[in-house]
C-alpha cells in the first residue's frame, strides 16, 4: 500500500495558479452531482478538488482537461468555491511545469494562437475578409463602437454569416460602428481557461494596447466569451472599456421601441443559455425579449434553461479538443430542443453554434431542427 | 503629597523573561513620590500580595502601582489587597507589563524601556487618584423569563421553585416551544410530549409563576436589580380568566386554516389552541383585520362571515350574519354591484368567490323554509324619526334606528313601498314578491311604512313631533337629451317605462325598438322590451363598450336575448312623418381624451350621420332628483343633488338629514344603503345630543397579508340561467339561484383572509361569556430584577429549497413535517403518509444540511441536532413500516459527540437498516410518480440516484423570528446570524454583556433537548446567586458635572446611550446637566462631548489621564 505524503510542491504550484480556494471545500459532492459531465461519463469533480487539496493530481490523466467551465458547480457550491479556478490552476500547473498530458489539438491551438492571433491558423491578414463587400469603415477615432466579431465568427465560413447579419443589424440600427482588421487578435478566453495564462496575457495587453491607441471606448461583441473576458478579466490589465453584448444592445433598441420588425418567422424556436451569457453574466432575458418581440415566433423553453443551462460542451477550451461520440452535451441539448416540439435552436454563441451545428449534422435531424444565431433570426425578420 | 510604591511582578518568566525586572525597579525608585519599589516572583500569589500589605504599613503608602498583567485579569484581586491593608482600593494603577511588554516583544532592551515608561504613567497617573466609594442599590426579586420553550421552562420552573416570583412570557397560545412539535426525542426515544407536558403544567399551576402567553416583550429600561418592562399582551378576544378551555369556541367556529403547529399538514380554526396539552388551557381567536370583501362593500357588510357559516352549511346563522348591517339580503344577492367581489382576494388566485350569489342562497333558503317573525327591538327611545322615500337609503337608516330603539316612520309618495327597487327594477331580476318579503321583515322589526304619503313640508313633519328627518327621496326622473324630436310619440323613459311595467299597467311596445344609454336602466328597459314582444331592440351608446357602466354580466345577457349593441354611436334627431315616430338620425362617435369621470370622451365624427328605423325610442341617459316633489329650502350642489355635510349628511337644515341617490346622484343599491346607515348613526348623535363628526368616518383595518400557499385552483361556480327561449314574453327570474351542495362548495373556496370571520357564532356558544370581540391588546407593565433570554430557534423554511423540490413536490417535505406525522397526537394520527397520495412510502431519502453549513444562505454553521434526529426517524420508520427503507444523504456526520449518540446511529445503520450514503444531493426531480434524488455516492466514487416515495429536508435551524429586534430592545449582543452572544464563550455561556440579562437554550446556538434544559437551569442559578443578595454593588466610576463649569448645553443628555442625564435646575435659575448614578455605565461619552470641560469621570479623570500622558515626556 502507498503511503499517502501530500505532495507540498504541488499543492503549492495550485494554490500559486490561483487555485488557494480550494481549501475551502469541505468535500460535500455536490458539484458531482451538478456536473453535466456525469450525464455521460464519470467525471468526480469532488475526487479532484480533494487529490488537489493533498497534491495528489494525476496529471497524466484526461480528467484535467474534461471541465467546460460551465459554472453550474460554482453558482451553487455551499463553501463558495471558484471551482473553475481551481480547474484553470491544475491546468495551468500543468503548462507552466511542462510535465503531464495536454490534449493535442489543444497543443496546436494553442500555437495557432500564438503565431497567427486566432486558434484556426488563419492568415493574420485575412481576419477582416468576412467584411468584404459589406461596405464596413475602419474603426477610427471618434467612432462610437468598436464591433468585434469572435476569431470563430472572422474565419469560419458557417461564423461569418453571423457577423455579416449582426453588420446588417447593426446598420439598419443606425449604430456608428467600426471594425478593426489584422492588428487584433484573439481575446484570449479559451487560452487561459487551458492554463496558458502568459500567452493570455500578451493577447490582452496586445489587444488593450491597440484599442486604446485607436480610442476605442465601447465595444460590441458577438461571441459571450469575448464580452466575458473584455469585461470581467481585461480590467485585471488595466483595459477597461464599456462592453456590451449584441443582445444586450438590441434588446435596448426594442425596449425604446427603435428597432421593428416588419417580417414574421412562424417558427417554434427554443432559446439556449449560453453559458459564459447567462451564469457567468447574467444575462437571461435580453435574448428572450428579443426573440418574443419577433412576429410570429413562438418561444418555448427547454427542460434545463436560465440558470439551470445545459452546457454545449464547447466552454473551458472543450471547443478545440474532441470530445468522444456518446458523450457530447451538444447532442443532449439537440435532442432536448427536439423534444419540446421547437423547429430552430437558437443561442447567441459561436461555440454553441459550431457544437449544435455538429451534433444536428452527425445525428441527421437537419430536417427536424435548425441551429440559428439570435443575430440570424433577427436580420430575417428586419 | 503622595507616597507610592511600585511593585513589580515576574509573573514566572511570563514578564521576567523579557523584561528586565532589576532594571525596572531600580527605574522606579527615581520616580517623582515614589518611596518604596519591589519585585516578586508572582505578585497575585498569596506571599505577593502579603507583601504589598506590609509595604503599605512599613512605608506608609497611600498609593500602590502594580506592574503585571492586564487590570481584566486582577485588578478586582489587587483592589482586595489594598482594602485588606486599610486602603481606599481605588487608590492603584495597573501597568500592564505582560501583555504590553513581554507578550509582544522579544526585544528584552526595548521591552524593558517599554515597561519603565508604562509604570513611570501608572505613577504619574496613580498621584491624582482619589478614594472612590461604591453604591450600593436594592434590588427586585422577581425574574422574567422570555420564551416558553423547554430552557425557559426549566428556568421559570427552578426559580419559582427557589421561591421566587417568575413572569414567564411566551408569544404563542401555549408554551412548549419546538419540543412540544416533536414525536420522540434522541437517543433514548422518550415521548416528547410525556415527558414535557408534566412540566408545562407545573408551570401552569406554579403559584410563584406568572404565565403570560400570546405576549411579547414590547419595551425594557432600568438596570441590573430594577428593570421596567412592558409586555404587549397580543388580543386575545377571549377573556382568559374566564375561559375554561372546553372548546366549544373552536367546534362552532366555521373557519379553517392551516395548523402552524402541524406545521401546514393539518388545520385549526379560527378559535383554537394549538395542541389539545396546551398550556394555558385558554383559547385565543386569530384575527387579523377586516378582509378584503367587508372593507370594498360601501355598508361593511361582513361578507366572509356569512361565506364561512355557508361553507358549514349554517344557512340561518349566515343570514343573520347579513341582517346584523343590513335588512336587504335578498334583493342585494339580485342586484348588488358586489364591489366585495372585485376585491376578493381569491381573484388573484383563479377567480373571486360568488359572494352576491351565495347572499341570494341563503335569503332564498329562507324565504322557501319560510322565517319566523322577528322580535322586534325593545323600544328604548322617545324621540321618533321621520323617514322620507322608502329606497333602499331610506329603509336602511329606518332599520338602524329601529334597532337603536326609536320609533321611526317611513313616509312614501307611491301606492307601494320599495322606492327605485320597486318601480326601477324589472321582474325578471328582482321578483316582486322577494322585495315584498324583505320590506315586510322591516315592518315587522317595527318600523312603520305610510305609502301614499308625499310630504312637501318639512315643518309639518317637526310639528308632528319627530326630531329628525332622513330624506331617501332618490332620483326619479329621467333626463333628457335635448335633441330635436324628443317628445315626439313613441319616444318614452326607462324609469318611467319600466315603472309603468312594474305596476302592471299594460305597455306595449314597437317591432322595433332603440334604447339609448349604456347603463343598468337602458339594459332593463331593452330586454324588458323584448319580453314585452319586441323584434328587434338595439342599444345606442356614444361610447365603447368597455366604458358602459352596466354590469358586465347583464350586458352579456342582454345580448344572448338578442339585444343589439351600436356602440359609439349618439342620437341627433328623432325622426317623425305624420307625427307617427319613423326613425332616429344617429353620428358616429370617436374617442378623445379623457374628461372628469376619467371616461374617455366621446367626439362626433363630422359627416358620419346615419339613421335607424324604429318604432319606438327609449331613453336612459341618466336620472335626476325630481326638485318639484321635493320640501322647500333645502341647498343643492351644482349637479343638481342634495347638499349635504360629506361626513354626517347632515343638510343645510338642522335636524334634516339626506343620502342615497339623492345626495350621490344615480349609484347602486349598495351605495344607498351605507348613506341610510350613515344617516342613522348621525341621527342617533343628533338626537342624543353628541358631537355629529366625532370619529368619523371610521375605516375598517384591511387585512395586511393574505397566505395563498398551496391553495389549488378551483373555477367559481357559475350561476344557473333561465334558458334564453323561455325568457320572451315573460318576467321570470333570469338567474335561477345556486342549490345547497353549489353554494356549500362554493363557499369553501373562500380564503378566510382575515381568519376570524366575526360570524359570532363562538359568541352564542360560550357559557362562560369569555368572548370580546372588540377587546384589542394591551399594554402592561412587570418589575422584575433579572431577565433571562430563551427565545429559541426555527427550522428553515423548506420550500425555500427548490433545487431539491421543496416547495415543488408535495412529497418533499421538512423534517418537523415527518415529525408532525409521526406524532400519535399529530395531523395523520400517528401515520406517515405521502401528502400527494396519502400512501405509505416505502423508500425515504433523508438530505441533511439542507440550508446549513452553505454559505449561499449565509448560514454557514452546523445545526447540531440534524444528525442525530435523521437517525431517529429512520428507526421510527422501520418501527412504524418495516418494508420502509431508508437513505441518509450526509455530508459529514456530526452527531455522535453526545451521551449513547455513537450507540444511536449504530442502531439506526445496522438495527434499521438506513443506508448512510456520503454526500450532498444535487437535484430532486420528479420521474413516474417518485421523486428522483441525485448526487454523488463519494464511497463507490460515482454519480448515484435514487427513487424515492418521500423526502425529507433536514432544513438547518435559525434563530426564532424577530430574535434581532428582541435583542435591540434588551440592548444585548447578537450575531450576524441573529443568535444572541454569550458574554465569553467558554467562561459565561449564560450570560450576556449586559448585567441581569441571562440566556438559555437555543437562542444562543443550535442545542439539542438537556443541553437546554442544562442551560435553562444554569441560568436560573446565576439569577439565583443574584437574588441571593439583598444589595447591588455598583460600580463608582461614574460621570460626574461641575455645575460651575457646565453651561447647559446638554449636548451630553443626547449621547448618552443609557438616558442617564437629565437637565435641572441650580439655586440661581441656571440649567445644567445632572448624572443619575444608578443608570450611568461611566461610558464616558458625556465627557468627550462636553465643550467647556464640565463633565468627568470619576477613576478618569482628565488630570489622571493628562497627566499619565505628560509623564512621558517629563
Amino acid at each position: 500500500m502507498a503511503v499517502l505524503t501530500p505532495y507540498r510542491e504541488a499543492v503549492e504550484a495550485v494554490e500559486e495558479a490561483g487555485g488557494e480556494a480550494l481549501k475551502l471545500c469541505y468535500q460535500c459532492g455536490l458539484c458531482t452531482g451538478i456536473c453535466p459531465w456525469n450525464t455521460v461519463r464519470s467525471f468526480l469533480v469532488r475526487r479532484m478538488l480533494h487529490e488537489s487539496q493533498l497534491g495528489l493530481v494525476d496529471f497524466e490523466a484526461e480528467d484535467t482537461w474534461l471541465c467546460a467551465t460551465c459554472r453550474a458547480c460554482v453558482d451553487r457550491c455551499p463553501r463558495e468555491v471558484p471551482i473553475i479556478d481551481v480547474m484553470r490552476a491544475l491546468r495551468r500547473t500543468i503548462v507552466g511545469l511542462g510535465v503531464g498530458y495536454v490534449p493535442d489539438s489543444l497543443r496546436i491551438t494553442m500555437k495557432n494562437i500564438s503565431a497567427l492571433g486566432n486558434p484556426l491558423g488563419e492568415a493574420r491578414e485575412a481576419r477582416a475578409a468576412w467584411a468584404e463587400g459589406l461596405d464596413v469603415k475602419p474603426f477610427a477615432s471618434g467612432t462610437e463602437f468598436l464591433y468585434f466579431p469572435c476569431c470563430v465568427q472572422a474565419y469560419d465560413p458557417r461564423g461569418q454569416k453571423i457577423a455579416r447579419a449582426m453588420v446588417g443589424i447593426l446598420k439598419k440600427a443606425g449604430m456608428d460602428f467600426g471594425i478593426l482588421g489584422a492588428e487584433q487578435s484573439c481575446c484570449g478566453e479559451s487560452v487561459r481557461k487551458a492554463g496558458n495564462e502568459s500567452l493570455c496575457e500578451s493577447l490582452a495587453q496586445g489587444n488593450i494596447h491597440l484599442f486604446a491607441e485607436n480610442g476605442v471606448t465601447k465595444i460590441i461583441t458577438t461571441s459571450p466569451h469575448c464580452y466575458h473576458t473584455f469585461k470581467n478579466e481585461y480590467p485585471e490589465l488595466g483595459g477597461n472599456f464599456e462592453v456590451i453584448h449584441y443582445t444586450q444592445y438590441l434588446a435596448g433598441l426594442i425596449r425604446e421601441g427603435r428597432l421593428k420588425f416588419t417580417k414574421e418567422i412562424n417558427k417554434r424556436v427554443t432559446y439556449h443559455d449560453p453559458c459564459y451569457l447567462g451564469r457567468h453574466n447574467g444575462i437571461y432575458d435580453e435574448p428572450r425579449l428579443i426573440l418574443e418581440s419577433i412576429p410570429g415566433l413562438e418561444l418555448v423553453e427547454m427542460p434545463n434553461s436560465g440558470q439551470n443551462s445545459l452546457c454545449c460542451g464547447g466552454g473551458g477550451g472543450r471547443i478545440w479538443m474532441e470530445t468522444k461520440k456518446g458523450e457530447r452535451f451538444s447532442d443532449l441539448r439537440v435532442d432536448q430542443a427536439i423534444e419540446v416540439g421547437a423547429s430552430v435552436l437558437a443561442t447567441a454563441c459561436p461555440y454553441c453554434i459550431a457544437n449544435f451545428d455538429d451534433s444536428v449534422l452527425t445525428s441527421d435531424k437537419g430536417e427536424i431542427i435548425e441551429v440559428k444565431d439570435v443575430a440570424e433570426l433577427v436580420e430575417q425578420a428586419i | 503629597m503622595a507616597r507610592i510604591g511600585v511593585f513589580i511582578c515576574h509573573c514566572g518568566t511570563n514578564i521576567a523573561g523579557t523584561v528586565n525586572i532589576p532594571e525596572v525597579v531600580e527605574a522606579a525608585k527615581k520616580m517623582p513620590q515614589v518611596v518604596y519599589a519591589e519585585d516578586n516572583r508572582f505578585t497575585c500569589s498569596e506571599p505577593g500580595q502579603a507583601s504589598i500589605r506590609e509595604a503599605i504599613k512599613e512605608y506608609q503608602l497611600n498609593r500602590v502601582v502594580i506592574g503585571a498583567c492586564s487590570p481584566r485579569m486582577h485588578e478586582s484581586t489587587f483592589r482586595r489587597t489594598l482594602a485588606e491593608a486599610g486602603l481606599n482600593p481605588y487608590l492603584l494603577e495597573m501597568g500592564n507589563i505582560r501583555e504590553h511588554c513581554s507578550w509582544a516583544h522579544t526585544d528584552k532592551g526595548a521591552a524593558t524601556e517599554k515597561a519603565i515608561d508604562l509604570l513611570k504613567m501608572a505613577v504619574a497617573r496613580v498621584a491624582w487618584h482619589e478614594p472612590l466609594f461604591p453604591r450600593q442599590t436594592g434590588l427586585t426579586k422577581r425574574a422574567l423569563v422570555i420564551g416558553g420553550g423547554i430552557a425557559g421552562i426549566q428556568a421559570s420552573l427552578d426559580i419559582a421553585d427557589a421561591g421566587y416570583e417568575v413572569v414567564l412570557v411566551e408569544r404563542e397560545p401555549s408554551i412548549g416551544g419546538r419540543m412540544a412539535q416533536l414525536d420522540k426525542t434522541f437517543p433514548t426515544l422518550d415521548c416528547s410530549a410525556c415527558i414535557l407536558t408534566p412540566r408545562m403544567t407545573q408551570v401552569g399551576q406554579h403559584p410563584n409563576i406568572k404565565l403570560l402567553s400570546y405576549s411579547e416583550l414590547d419595551e425594557v429600561s432600568g438596570y441590573v436589580g430594577n428593570f421596567k418592562v412592558k409586555i404587549r399582551r397580543k388580543a386575545r378576544y377571549i377573556d382568559e380568566t374566564k375561559c375554561t378551555g372546553c372548546g366549544e369556541c373552536a367546534t362552532v367556529c366555521p373557519v379553517e386554516v392551516e395548523s402552524e403547529f402541524n406545521e401546514g399538514l393539518g388545520k385549526r380554526k379560527a378559535a383554537y389552541i394549538p395542541f389539545p396539552q396546551a398550556v394555558p388551557n385558554k383559547y385565543v381567536i386569530d384575527k387579523r383585520g377586516y378582509p378584503p370583501c367587508r372593507v370594498a362593500c360601501p355598508a361593511g357588510v361582513n361578507a366572509q362571515g356569512y361565506v364561512a357559516l355557508i361553507s358549514q352549511g349554517k344557512f340561518k346563522e349566515a343570514l343573520e350574519v347579513v341582517r346584523r348591517t343590513m335588512p336587504f339580503p335578498a334583493v342585494c344577492g339580485r342586484v348588488c354591484n358586489h364591489p366585495c367581489e372585485l376585491d376578493c382576494e381569491r381573484g388573484t388566485v383563479d377567480e373571486p368567490i360568488a359572494i352576491r350569489a351565495l347572499k341570494r342562497f341563503i335569503a332564498d333558503y329562507e324565504l322557501k323554509a319560510g322565517r319566523e317573525k322577528p322580535t322586534p327591538p325593545s323600544r328604548t327611545k322617545e324621540e321618533k324619526v321621520a323617514i322620507i322615500g322608502s329606497g333602499p337609503a331610506g329603509l336602511a337608516c329606518a332599520y338602524d334606528l329601529v334597532r337603536e330603539g326609536y320609533p321611526v316612520t317611513v313616509f312614501e309618495a307611491l301606492p307601494q313601498p320599495g322606492g327605485l327597487l320597486r318601480y326601477g327594477i324589472p321582474e325578471y331580476r328582482l321578483p316582486q314578491e322577494v322585495l315584498d318579503d324583505e320590506i315586510k321583515y322591516i315592518q315587522e322589526m317595527g318600523v312603520e311604512i305610510r305609502t301614499n304619503s308625499p310630504v312637501k313640508d318639512l315643518g309639518q313633519i317637526f310639528n308632528q313631533g319627530y326630531g329628525a328627518i332622513f330624506l331617501g327621496t332618490g332620483a326619479p326622473t329621467s333626463q333628457k337629451m335635448g335633441i330635436p324630436g324628443e317628445d315626439a310619440p313613441g319616444v318614452r323613459h326607462a324609469l318611467d317605462f319600466l315603472r309603468r311595467v312594474n305596476a302592471g299597467e299594460k305597455v306595449t311596445v314597437g317591432d322595433r325598438v332603440a334604447v339609448i344609454g349604456g347603463g343598468n336602466a337602458a339594459i332593463d328597459a331593452s330586454r324588458v322590451a323584448l319580453r314585452l314582444g319586441a323584434k328587434e331592440v338595439f342599444i345606442v351608446y356614444r361610447r365603447s363598450r368597455a366604458e358602459m357602466p352596466a354590469q358586465k354580466t347583464e350586458i352579456e345577457e342582454a345580448e344572448r336575448e338578442g339585444v343589439k349593441i351600436n356602440l359609439l354611436a349618439a342620437p341627433t334627431k328623432v325622426l317623425t312623418r305624420d307625427g307617427k315616430l319613423t326613425g332616429i338620425e344617429c353620428i358616429r362617435m370617436e374617442l378623445g381624451e379623457p374628461d372628469a369621470s376619467g371616461r374617455r370622451r366621446p367626439i362626433p365624427v363630422k359627416g358620419s350621420e346615419f339613421t335607424m328605423d324604429v318604432d319606438n325610442v327609449i331613453i336612459a341617459v341618466g336620472q335626476a332628483l325630481d326638485k318639484e316633489a321635493l320640501p322647500k329650502d333645502l341647498a343643492y350642489t351644482a349637479w343638481g343633488t342634495l347638499q349635504v355635510e360629506q361626513t354626517t349628511l347632515q343638510t343645510n337644515i338642522d335636524g334634516v338629514f339626506a343620502g342615497g341617490d339623492a345626495v350621490s346622484g344615480p349609484a347602486g343599491v349598495i351605495e344607498a344603503i351605507a348613506a341610510g346607515k350613515e344617516a342613522a348613526i348621525s341621527i342617533d348623535r343628533y338626537l342624543r345630543g353628541l358631537d355629529l363628526a366625532e370619529g368619523r368616518p371610521q375605516a375598517l383595518k384591511k387585512v395586511e397579508k393574505v397566505s395563498k400557499e398551496g391553495v389549488e385552483t378551483k373555477p367559481r361556480k357559475s350561476m344557473p340561467l333561465l334558458d334564453v327561449g323561455k325568457r320572451g314574453g315573460s318576467l321570470a327570474e333570469v338567474e335561477l339561484g345556486f342549490d345547497e351542495k353549489t353554494a356549500i362548495e362554493e363557499a369553501n373556496r373562500c380564503l378566510s383572509c382575515a381568519v376570524c370571520s366575526d360570524c359570532r357564532e363562538c359568541e352564542k356558544v360560550c357559557e362562560a361569556e369569555a368572548i370580546y370581540h372588540e377587546r384589542g391588546e394591551e399594554l402592561i407593565e412587570e418589575e422584575v430584577g433579572a431577565i433571562i433570554v430563551a427565545s429559541g430557534v426555527k427550522p428553515l423554511d423548506h420550500t425555500l429549497f427548490p433545487e431539491y423540490g421543496g416547495g415543488k413536490y408535495a412529497d418533499v417535505i421538512g423534517a418537523l413535517q415527518l415529525e408532525r406525522m409521526m406524532s400519535a397526537a399529530g395531523p395523520t394520527g400517528g401515520e406517515v403518509l405521502r401528502p400527494s397520495n396519502g400512501a405509505h412510502p416505502k423508500t425515504v431519502v433523508f438530505i441533511s444540511c439542507v440550508g446549513s453549513r452553505d454559505e449561499r444562505t449565509g448560514k454557514d454553521y452546523c445545526s447540531r441536532v440534524c444528525c442525530m434526529y435523521m437517525a431517529k426517524h429512520a428507526i421510527l420508520l422501520k418501527e412504524h413500516d418495516p418494508e420502509t427503507q431508508s437513505y441518509i444523504f450526509y455530508t459529514d456526520l456530526r452527531g455522535p459527540g453526545g451521551k449513547m449518540f455513537e450507540q444511536f446511529m449504530w442502531r439506526a445503520e445496522r438495527k434499521a437498516g438506513a443506508i448512510y450514503l456520503r454526500g450532498r444531493i444535487s437535484d430532486v426531480y420528479q420521474k413516474d410518480g417518485r421523486l428522483m434524488v441525485s448526487g454523488e455516492d463519494q464511497e463507490r466514487n460515482e454519480p448515484v440516484e435514487i427513487a424515492a416515495d418521500l423526502v425529507v429536508l433536514a432544513t438547518g435551524l435559525m434563530p426564532s423570528d424577530g430574535a434581532a429586534e428582541l435583542a435591540r430592545t434588551l440592548n444585548i449582543s447578537y450575531d450576524v446570524k441573529n443568535f444572541m452572544l454569550e458574554a465569553h464563550p467558554k467562561l459565561r455561556p449564560v450570560e450576556t454583556n449586559t448585567d441581569g440579562i441571562f440566556l438559555a437554550g437555543a437562542a444562543v446556538a443550535p442545542f439539542d433537548i438537556p443541553e437546554c434544559v442544562a442551560q435553562g437551569g444554569g441560568a436560573a442559578a446565576k439569577v439565583l446567586s443574584l437574588f441571593g443578595h439583598d444589595t447591588i454593588t455598583t460600580e463608582p466610576t461614574t460621570a460626574m458635572v461641575d455645575a460651575l463649569r457646565c453651561i447647559g448645553c446638554l449636548l451630553c443628555t443626547q449621547v448618552c446611550p443609557f438616558s442617564a442625564i437629565d437637565p435641572e435646575l441650580t439655586r440661581d435659575g441656571r440649567t445644567i446637566a445632572a448624572i443619575n448614578e444608578t443608570l450611568c455605565k461611566g461610558c464616558g461619552l458625556c465627557v468627550a462631548a462636553c465643550r467647556p470641560g464640565a463633565v468627568n469621570l470619576r477613576g478618569f479623570s482628565d488630570q489622571q489621564l493628562l497627566a499619565e500622558v505628560k509623564s512621558l515626556w517629563q
